[in-house]
């Protein structure tokens, strides 16, 4: 996995809302943040971290970097993210919540030309705990150890990795591919990351309604994925047709008769169990799942 | 956001998509000005579907019938919902009808097309006859011709069909979407095209940035239960029709605090997503002040008996957001407000929980003994209980 801490990251967004309380807890927690970017603000520092106009100035001034966290407003995420990918950065990571769809759309395709890996938007970001934080999750609800934890999440993210640190199975890596409806990485994606990462041995999947990952992930699973893994869904008494906060977080299906069911929690479940992959009821029975697993 | 079906066709006419002449009726009496000549036909303008089968469909030959159909229209319920508004359009005898829509692929995460020669109300009954063409890169107009070909169409059809769905495209790009969807569209011998229903779904988080979407939706009228209401503040909620209220931070833990109620027996009131900590319009560190509007918006409901504020995060500390509710409990006036049971972790937890058990409001640290207190109260306390 190339996420360590010699690795080094770029903030984009870096006096904002978001930007300016999450960038100095990065570099606390040991993340080499080397730059950050802010149109307008260039020459400023954001705590010790020097601040540039644009990507391209900021990478002539501290060399290549490998990963960049964008927490600009929903609206300038994709000019954000393609300004970074002009630049060469290969792993992108978004935070902000309210991106349109067709936006990501955009970056999707041009990502997929160039082979960069996108995280998010409306999400968490990434955590390998004890080495490097690239986003937003409390740092004091992990610990290192050898779970992989994935999820379309951010609180409901932290909340499962304080039920793993409270029985004692520390984290490898705990990973918000996000909740909105298009998001850059899939599933499938990270689940093949992990199979392949040396300090996993066990993966925990926290999906939600909407959508089809969880069931298309179940199936890649049973025919992909030797490390054992357990799934949580939530959302199973959500009300129908009715947004859940989440973008993604929808049971509706928008065209005439295309399926009612598409997205529900029971779906979901079905499709783990048929997989063979045990589903907890509630948050606090993944760690006797993944006890039990391993 | 869905649109109503003469707001999508006020759209289909701004890009050129042909519809007949048609006119807002926002009374019966409204008819007696009607500028379009007899045959017509009125429709009730719901959201639901299957307004045709419940009778929000009538033809009229002349003003008095049509007068007496609109008063039937608009009293007549369709799934529970009344029209504000009727459409009164030409009558129209369509030789074939077809189904066009574009919608968003989550999955392959590009805009789909989709076509099918069942159209109109046949389309239910032949999904599996709809064709679809992913338009993977740019889009350019060979990919509906493609959609064209595969539903089978031939000759001078292609070009009309497909130069339709051209414009769907368009519109859907340029607005912002999540649908656009015609059916039918009407196909008659001498090859006129007609949008003669229509369906579009503008995106949430884009309205921002189309004015024109976002007028659409301050006229909407806002259903109570089982609706969602937007807060001032950006937060959003979703009425049930217990007596627990949940306020949360974020949408994934707010549904997972919703199931973990109901598995313990509860009955949940509602459930307010106060935002996660990646909003950027309410950042985390602000959370103490949402914490206390959200409250002072729950507490309005009078058939709660107990809120359950569980919130997950670290860039505030335990014992500020517990000021923050304490502050909020005692400046209500009355002293009346319903048990609350408070879930939080991070620092000073331990201050944060003597400040609040002053007040009589258990917290906690983990979840699954949150929710056994906020159940069993739910079903021991009275609604609003002085607490002076």
């Amino acid at each position: 996995m190339n996420f360590t801490s010699d690795h080094k990251v770029l903030i984009q967004g870096i006096t904002g809302a978001l930007g300016a309380i999450y960038a100095p807890l990065m570099k606390a927690y040991g993340t080499q943040v080397v730059a950050g970017i802010a149109s307008g603000h260039g020459g400023q520092t954001v705590g010790d971290i020097p601040v540039f106009d644009m990507v391209d100035q900021a990478l002539d001034a501290v060399g290549t970097v490998d990963t960049t966290v964008i927490f600009v407003e929903p609206y300038r995420v994709v000019d954000a993210a393609l300004e970074a990918i002009a630049a060469g950065i290969r792993q992108i990571v978004l935070i902000t919540e309210g991106v349109p769809p067709l936006d990501m759309v955009r970056l999707v395709r041009k990502a997929e030309a160039v082979e960069t890996l996108i995280v998010g938007p409306d999400s968490p970001g990434i955590i390998v705990p004890g080495q490097v934080l690239l986003g937003t999750h409390p740092i004091e609800f992990y610990i290192p150890g050898s779970v992989g934890l994935l999820s379309r999440s951010g609180t409901l993210t932290y909340e499962v990795a304080l039920q793993l640190t409270r029985a004692g199975l520390g984290q490898s890596i705990a990973v918000g591919i996000g909740g909105d409806r298009i998001v850059g990485s899939s599933f499938q994606q990270w689940l093949q990351i992990l199979e392949e990462d040396d300090q996993t041995e066990a993966i925990v999947l926290v999906g939600e309604i909407g959508g089809d990952s969880e069931e298309t992930a179940a199936r890649y699973i049973a025919e992909a994925i030797d490390k054992p893994v357990v799934a949580y869904i939530a959302g199973r008494t959500a009300p129908k047709n009715l947004p859940m906060g989440h973008a993604g977080a929808i049971v509706a299906s928008l065209v005439a008769g295309w399926g009612t069911e598409i997205g529900t929690a029971d779906s979901k479940i079905a499709a783990f169990k048929e997989a063979g992959i045990p589903v907890a009821e509630r948050p606090s029975q993944i760690p006797d799942l993944v006890k039990q697993a391993l | 956001m869905n649109l109503l079906e003469y707001q999508a066709k006020e759209l289909f006419q701004q890009m050129g998509i042909p519809i007949l002449p048609s006119q807002r009726i926002d009374h019966p009496k409204d008819l007696k000005g009607l500028k379009i000549p007899y045959p017509v036909v009125l429709k009730s303008q719901v959201y639901t579907g299957g307004r045709g089968k419940a009778g929000g469909i009538r033809f009229a030959e002349n003003t008095i019938d049509a007068v007496a159909a609109a008063q039937t229209i608009f009293h007549l319920p369709i799934m529970g919902h009344y029209p504000s508004v009727l459409l009164a359009e030409a009558k129209y005898e369509p030789d074939q009808e077809l189904y066009l829509a574009v919608v968003l692929d989550r999955a392959l995460r590009r805009p789909l097309l989709l076509g099918s020669q069942a159209g109109g109300i046949e389309v239910q009954a032949a999904v599996r006859q709809i064709q679809q063409v992913v338009v993977d890169e740019e889009f350019s107009p060979f990919y509906a011709r493609r959609l064209a070909l595969k539903m089978g169409l031939k000759g001078e059809l292609i070009e009309l069909v497909s130069s339709i769905v051209e414009k769907m495209y368009r519109l859907f790009v340029e607005k912002d979407l999540d649908l656009v969807e015609i059916n039918p569209l009407a196909v008659s011998l001498d090859g006129e095209v007609m949008a003669l229903d229509g369906k579009v779904t503008a995106n949430g988080a884009a309205l921002a940035r189309h004015p024109d979407l976002a007028a659409l939706r301050d006229q909407l009228p806002r259903p109570r239960i089982g609706a969602t209401t937007a807060l001032p503040s950006g937060m959003r909620v979703v009425e049930l029709e217990g007596n627990i209220g949940i306020l949360c931070n974020g949408a994934g833990l707010a549904m997972s605090t919703l199931d973990l109620v109901y598995q313990a027996g509860g009955k949940p009131a509602n459930f307010l997503n106060l935002g996660g900590e990646s909003a950027y319009r309410l950042p985390p560190n602000l959370v103490q002040d949402r914490v206390q509007q959200g409250l002072d918006w729950m507490i309005q409901n009078a058939d709660l008996t107990v809120i359950l504020i569980n919130l997950v995060g670290s860039v505030v500390a335990c014992d500020q957001i517990a000021a923050g509710i304490a502050t909020y409990l005692k400046q209500r006036r009355d002293g009346r407000y319903p048990a609350c049971v408070v879930r939080l972790v991070g620092q000073n937890f331990e201050t944060a929980k003597r400040s609040l058990a002053a007040l009589n409001v258990p917290v906690f640290d983990e979840l699954d003994g949150a929710i056994a207190r906020s159940v069993a109260l739910s079903k021991s306390k009275k609604k609003h209980e002085l607490h002076v």
